[in-house]
């Protein structure tokens, strides 16, 4: 495993910036989307989990509920 | 909002029980003998060698304010040096060691106006919903429903004289929060038309794809209305489950012109002698009627006293309509049959009658 | 604040009669000055007017790092009822079998008086300690303060939610595992999935001690654990013989039971413990005189759900029977297992049981690597419509 938390989770921040407005992204879209991205012998399940964490933990982004749980930027920005 | 992150504690968990248990569950932990109902309310539980823990069972609203979580934490402090419980049915239980103690708490918990019963072959506290409290889908209230149900059924819960125990719950919406589909009776809210759309805000407040995926007999499809982007429902194929609502704000579905109450009976989910079984329609549809649902009230009394009447010590309510057949309980229920009562969702086929195995009336 | 005259005439029908009264539960908060309660008065006093409620879906509101443990919701009548604009719960995960002491409670509603709505539900449908109101800037005090006394948010949205279980060991002989340990166990070992939604949708655990079930776990839970025994019902004749004073043990007990494996010829209970289903049923009738066996454990059933969307569901039966006890670790690999193969193949709102129907139960039981046995169904299928996998067949 040698992609970096931070990178993953830029990655994925990236990511909900683009889809803002246009499509509300579960932790598992984002998941699978950054093991394609970084292929499966640098990322993984784990790592993607410790990613979306260090994004909910510095305010990044945060969690929404419309009738299923997703990762969105948070209100103010 | 700033948050300070590095003083934060997350992921504690729940307090461990360890701290909250009595001197005498610590001391009989997994070595309970045997227990006894010895009057409705009361509970003992003898261990091996022989200590005995009296447990207290009073009625609450379930919707409880501080002040009287304080009264209990004054009674337990009085009575059993504060140590308490509440059951899977809203229910307190205060934990006793003195067995002098019993009648004087249940003589406050009384005074106070929380009753002391519903153990054994009682009907205990109906578990329930939100309702107008806090819910959004709501189609009724819940705890108004419960509080008309319960003060007529009320002899039931203070003695233990029903064929068996008997399990009432409520939910206001078909989401069942409640979970109320395995109850001897179910009271169910139910909208009753297809949701309103707001197509105005639809695009703006929701994803349209997951709105029309959202519909599980696939009633909704895009539409461009009024120059909106949005969605259009097949009112016939609608089913009122309220799912597009929950994904979506813009799909209104409570009305307070065709809300109302269903009532479903026989089902249980403890092993004992039948396996678990679903609640099954009783009937489709009373109105709607605050403050106190006289029409749901009445329809519930009937079914627990007809139950009452008729079936056979130890028989739960589906047990006793399995052995006389559907057909006897609506003409003993006098309720009537109707198409409504037709299943036709997904195993629609499973509860058809296929075979000859009826009773002539 | 402006005295308001409070005028609830529909909602004062409803202190009338023996059963508890939650108008008067939201009155003595009302009474003591909290705003709140107040306007909760007034909105639902409109509610039982017009029909209707008046709370709107919930949007984004949560503490910091948590995608669940708070459900927001709002008011559509905010100018006329402003204590009630913001209207959120906070779910609180219980204590293991719902113990506390007279402290820990007033050391919530300490936290309570201060912060909220002064209204509780002891407890929610799922098991929480459920908060009921309060304004989205308080949220982060009262978890911080929740925490400090050692209490941590429960679950919401498309996470692991607050596990519960029965009384378990601490009060019940029927007990056939720890069911308040597991419980705690299994919370803390899934601290990250209950609090980080990653999920398709809810999952929800619970612990029954015993076929009795006192949790509804069958019927509410993803993944119910339910105690059983595998050795003979242990019996004391003696006290079985002193039952048959107030019990007619043929009538109520041996004919009741599901499998006809009992006998009583006026003074022996006979069983064939070979053909015992363990339904409880004799030993619920004679408790002095019966109990479950000693080799104790449980069972593990999966998919159980009320009716959105597919239909209600009972859970089925995967594992007939486990040490708990000892074997925790299995449950915990089991849920890995079927998480993965859910969370990449469900869809949105499709909980496990939903899922397991689509795809197959054989299919589902390969891919997280249980091997398929009788026991898991009522009978075998009727259809001849199979999927023969020849290819997979030849390479055995």
């Amino acid at each position: 495993m040698s992609a970096k938390v931070e990178d993953v989770a830029d990655a994925m921040f990236e990511m909900v910036k683009e889809y803002h407005g246009k499509k509300n992204l579960k932790a598992l879209d984002l998941t699978k989307a950054m093991i394609k991205k970084f292929g499966d012998d640098e990322c993984d399940k784990k790592l993607c989990k410790a990613a979306i964490r260090s994004l909910m933990d510095t305010g990044r982004t945060t969690y929404s509920y419309v009738g299923g749980s997703y990762i969105v930027l948070p209100p103010d920005k | 909002m700033s948050v300070d992150m590095s003083k934060r504690k997350t992921d504690i968990g729940p307090p461990h029980h360890e701290q909250f248990l009595p001197p005498v569950i610590k001391a009989n932990y997994g070595k309970w003998k045997y227990h006894e109902n010895p009057k409705p309310g009361v509970l003992v539980h003898v261990g091996e060698t022989g200590d005995k823990l009296y447990s207290v069972r009073a009625a609450t609203p379930r919707l409880v304010s501080i002040e009287t979580l304080r009264l209990y934490a004054d009674l337990a402090d009085e009575f059993c040096d504060g140590y308490m419980r509440w059951t899977s049915r809203n229910n307190v239980e205060f934990l006793l060691t003195e067995e002098k103690n019993i009648e004087p708490l249940i003589g406050k918990l009384k005074a106070a106006g929380y009753p002391v019963g519903g153990t054994g072959a009682s009907i205990t506290n109906i578990v329930h919903t939100q309702g107008w409290v806090h819910c959004h889908s709501s189609a009724s209230d819940a705890s108004g429903v419960v509080k008309a149900v319960m003060d007529e059924l009320f002899p039931r819960f203070e003695n233990m004289d029903l064929p068996a125990k008997l399990r009432i719950a409520f939910a206001c919406c078909l989401n069942m929060c409640g979970a109320v589909h395995c109850s001897d009776i179910a009271i169910l809210a139910v909208h009753r038309h297809a949701p309103v759309v707001d197509h105005a805000n639809l695009n703006s407040q929701c994803e349209i794809p997951n709105v029309v995926a959202s519909c599980p007999t696939g009633a909704i499809r895009p539409a461009t209305v009024d120059g909106n982007q949005s969605v259009e429902v097949i009112d016939d194929q609608c089913m009122y489950c309220a799912n597009c609502f929950s994904v979506c704000p813009a799909m209104t579905l409570n009305d307070p012109d065709t809300d109302g109450i269903s009532i479903w009976v026989g089902g249980k989910l403890s092993q004992a002698r039948h396996v678990p079984m679903f609640s099954k329609l009783a009937i489709p549809y009373v109105p709607n009627n605050p403050p106190r649902w006289p029409e749901v009230v009445d329809a519930v009394k009937n079914l627990v006293e007809v139950y009452a009447k008729n079936a056979r010590k130890f028989e739960r309510m589906g047990e006793w309509i399995e052995r006389i057949g559907w057909p006897k309980f609506f003409d003993l229920t006098g309720i009537e049959f109707t198409k409504y009562h037709l299943d036709d969702f997904t195993h629609a086929g499973e509860s058809y009658n296929r075979s000859l195995h009826v009773r002539q009336r | 604040m402006t005295e308001k005259k409070r005028e609830t005439p529909l909602l004062d029908e409803l202190e009338k009669g023996p059963w508890p009264s939650f108008v008067t539960e939201i009155k003595k908060s009302a009474d003591k000055g909290n705003a709140s309660s107040e306007d909760l008065l007034g909105v639902l006093e409109r509610s039982y007017r017009e029909k209707i409620g008046h709370w709107k879906h919930g949007g984004i509101v949560g503490v910091m790092g948590y995608g669940g443990g708070v459900i927001g919701r709002y008011n559509d009548l905010p100018d006329d009822f402003p204590g009630v604009a913001h209207f959120h719960t906070i779910r609180v995960n219980q204590p293991p079998g719902w113990f506390y002491t007279s402290d820990a409670i007033r050391k919530v509603c300490d936290i309570w008086e201060k912060y909220g709505s002064g209204l509780t539900n002891f407890h929610g449908s799922t098991g929480d300690l459920v908060l009921l109101g309060c304004r989205t800037e308080v949220l982060e005090d009262v978890f911080k303060e929740l925490t400090d006394i050692g209490f941590d948010l429960g679950g919401s949205g498309s996470d692991v939610r607050t596990p519960s279980c029965c009384c378990g060991k601490a009060r019940c002989e029927w007990a056939c595992y720890d069911s308040m340990q597991v419980c705690y166990d299994v919370t803390m070992n899934f601290q990250d999935e209950l609090h980080r939604p990653a999920f398709p949708y809810k999952w929800k655990f619970k612990f029954a001690g015993c076929p009795n079930d006192c949790v509804a776990s069958i019927a509410r839970s993803d993944m119910a654990v339910i105690g059983t025994w595998r050795d003979d019902i242990q019996v004391d004749q003696a006290a079985v013989a002193d039952y048959a004073g107030s019990l007619d043990i043929a009538k109520d007990v041996t004919r009741r039971c599901p499998t006809r494996c009992m006998g009583w010829d006026g003074s022996t209970l006979s069983i064939d413990n070979e053909n015992c289903v363990k339904c409880m049923h004799c030993i619920n009738a004679m408790p002095k005189a019966l109990s479950p066996g000693k080799d104790r454990g449980a069972a593990i059933l999966v998919g159980g759900k009320a009716p959105i969307i597919g239909g209600a569901l009972l859970s089925a039966l995967f594992v007939p029977f486990i040490n708990i006890d000892e074997d925790v670790e299995d449950l915990y690999e089991l849920c890995e297992e079927m998480w993965d193969i859910w969370g990449e193949h469900g869809k949105n709102r499709e909980r496990i049981g939903e899922f397991i129907q689509r795809v197959g139960l054989g299919n589902f039981l390969e891919q997280i690597g249980l091997d398929p046995i009788p026991e898991m169904v009522i009978h075998p299928r009727t259809n001849p419509y199979i999927f023969f996998e020849l290819d997979e067949e030849e390479d055995e």
